[in-house]
């Protein structure tokens, strides 16, 4: 966790903010903190920076965009048109469930834990395939504006279609595997970050999958294309493209596309995005790497 | 549905590969598509489509209601989908939601464009009285009568001919108000304002059976199905909205021949629909 500067120091103010909080979360919250910073389970040396996914761009340098568009944009964290924020992928942080993964891609931080394959309570049909239930809720404070936590039963779905094609599904029959994510944060490509983090807590819990899912999203404003957006860029933005696919495989397993696009941008944009999946797909093989052998040692 | 025998399934996968479907049309050949208007007489916009077998019909209500506060300068769309029983026994009480909230989901995405509003069909601007104040609300609702496969590229044909047929009273906003109160509106019983839907889009369901891709597909057909994608092409060429449905993934060249093949299709089928929509309008100016 303490291993690369943007991290470093956020964490004191994170930990104040939960202290006033009367939310029975809390407690949960708490606990977890403390585990994260005692087993160090990211074990990058110190110093060395948080790997990150963005994508190669290929052919053509990003100037022309600048020159055309009237509408000149600069990130609002920094960062260049097609660099992804860095990446903070840990698994087993929760430990009472079958699998989890804690997700930070900048501003945007999500829990999932996995449970099952177990009992399916809803069920009394017998079926030859297991049974997935997804569940995607945000905190009461994941956005800077006060929501009420609710589920977000549109993510919930969209989560279900993209882990749907991975899972194999005949190798749990009868049983439910139940996928809960949770968004602490919601600091911008949300969905993609919680499809991501819910490949990484089943492939920690041990379900069999025909490969690990990464998604990317990709949001245009004007002639620019940048990818893995910010809340601020995704309130203004003229369209949203986003992506999971399966790297190894170099397969599309969901694909939404809003707002206006020439086939030209969505060329562009699935070129990005298939480059930033491969790379993030590398990362969480590293994090379940590490996880691995930190547990046999 | 009756489930198909393995005999009826290589039928049916065999027929697409030979480029002759089970029902003598070509691979992306559309049945043919009948039109009415003006079927809810209560509702400001209505329009029931029939492709093959599958009926839907869609309504249009407009009322006045209160911007959002993070959007004072636009009017508000929603867009609601009902399958109903009498289409599948399945779809009673809650077994219909799933795919209800799946259509709406992916019609919204197409009608209402991106964020900033690039790229949609409706103009919410349009439908702003005054500014932060008051603003028409648009109830879009969809309802499933008979389901023979294709349901989104009928409900969307749907709304695109309920929102041709919708007539949205006009509104004198009377008398300057303070800022804290809400003015005092008039909504005329004569004059009519039409909306503008030369930017609707349609909406192509491609449907990968094999090695090729069908468009409308039908019941039958969509259950051999291993992954379908829905693009929404506008008049100008552009894409307005792109969902992938369906387990299987896909190479990234076959979305990109999709889309190109969407495109072509689009073509024929935008220009069929607003046939038959302006056939349909003077059928019922006629009556």
């Amino acid at each position: 966790m303490f291993n690369g500067e943007f991290l470093l120091p956020r964490s004191p103010p994170r930990l104040l903010l939960f202290f006033r909080l009367s939310n029975p979360l809390r407690t949960q919250i708490l606990i977890f903190i403390k585990s994260l910073s005692a087993q160090n389970k990211m074990s990058a040396k110190p110093g060395a920076a948080t790997p990150t996914y963005s994508p190669k761009v290929v052919g053509r340098s990003r100037l022309p965009i600048f020159k055309d568009s009237d509408l000149d944009w600069s990130r609002p964290d920094g960062r260049g048109f097609p660099q992804c924020r860095p990446a903070l992928l840990q698994t087993g942080a929760v430990s009472s469930a079958s699998g989890s993964a804690y997700a930070e891609f900048g501003n945007t931080k999500v829990i999932v834990s996995v449970f099952g394959p177990r009992e399916s309570k809803k069920a009394m049909t017998y079926s030859d395939v297991g049974r997935l239930n997804c569940n995607v809720s945000y905190t009461t404070f994941a956005s800077p504006t006060l929501g009420q936590g609710t589920d977000h039963k549109e993510f919930s779905s969209m989560l279900h279609k993209a882990l749907e094609g991975v899972i194999m599904m005949e190798t749990f029959p009868k049983t439910t595997v139940d996928v809960f994510a949770l968004v602490l944060e919601s600091g911008g490509s949300d969905l993609s970050v919680v499809i991501s983090c819910a490949s990484l807590a089943l492939a920690d819990a041990g379900i069999m999958m025909y490969d690990l899912i990464t998604a990317v999203s990709v949001s245009c404003i004007g002639k620019n294309l940048m990818i893995d957006p910010v809340t601020e860029e995704e309130g203004c933005e003229d369209g949203s493209f986003m992506m999971t696919c399966m790297p190894s495989r170099y397969e599309v397993t969901q694909l939404t596309v809003t707002g206006e696009w020439t086939t030209p941008n969505i060329n562009e944009a699935m070129q990005l995005c298939l480059d930033a999946c491969s790379k993030l797909g590398e990362i969480m093989r590293d994090c379940l790497k590490q996880a691995a052998s930190a547990s046999d040692e | 549905m009756v489930g198909l025998s393995i005999g009826e399934q290589h039928f049916v996968k065999g027929g697409i590969a030979q480029d002759l479907r089970t029902d003598g049309r070509k691979r992306l050949t559309y049945r043919p598509i009948y039109v009415e208007t003006g079927v809810i007489p209560q509702a400001n916009g209505s329009a029931r489509v029939k492709i093959g077998g599958t009926d839907v019909i869609a309504s249009v209500k407009a009322e006045i209601g209160r911007p959002s506060s993070l959007q004072p300068d636009k009017g508000k769309v929603a867009v609601f989908i009902d399958c109903s029983p009498t289409a599948e026994p399945t779809f009673g009480g809650r077994g219909g939601e799933e795919l209800s909230s799946e259509l709406a989901l992916a019609l919204q995405r197409c009608l209402l464009g991106g964020k900033s509003g690039a790229g949609a069909g409706i103009n919410l601007s349009s439908l702003l009285i005054k500014e932060g104040k008051v603003c028409w609300d648009l109830y879009i609702d969809g309802l499933v009568i008979s389901s023979d496969g294709n349901l989104l590229d009928a409900l969307g044909a749907a709304i695109k001919a309920a929102l041709t047929n919708t007539a949205i009273p006009k509104v004198n906003v009377s008398a300057e108000v303070a800022d804290d109160e809400q003015p005092e509106i008039d909504i005329s019983d004569e004059e009519y304002l039409q909306f503008d839907t030369s930017s609707v889009p349609v909406i192509v369901t491609l449907t990968k059976v094999g090695m090729h891709y069908i468009v409308d597909a039908t019941a039958e057909e969509e259950s051999q199905m291993s992954s379908a994608v829905s693009i929404s092409v506008n008049r100008v060429g552009h894409i307005c909205g792109l969902t992938k449905r369906g387990g299987c993934g896909l190479d990234p060249s076959v979305i990109l021949d999709m889309i190109s093949v969407a495109k072509h299709v689009t073509e024929t089928l935008m220009s069929k629909l607003d046939s038959e929509i302006s056939a349909a309008e003077a059928c019922e100016d006629e009556s």
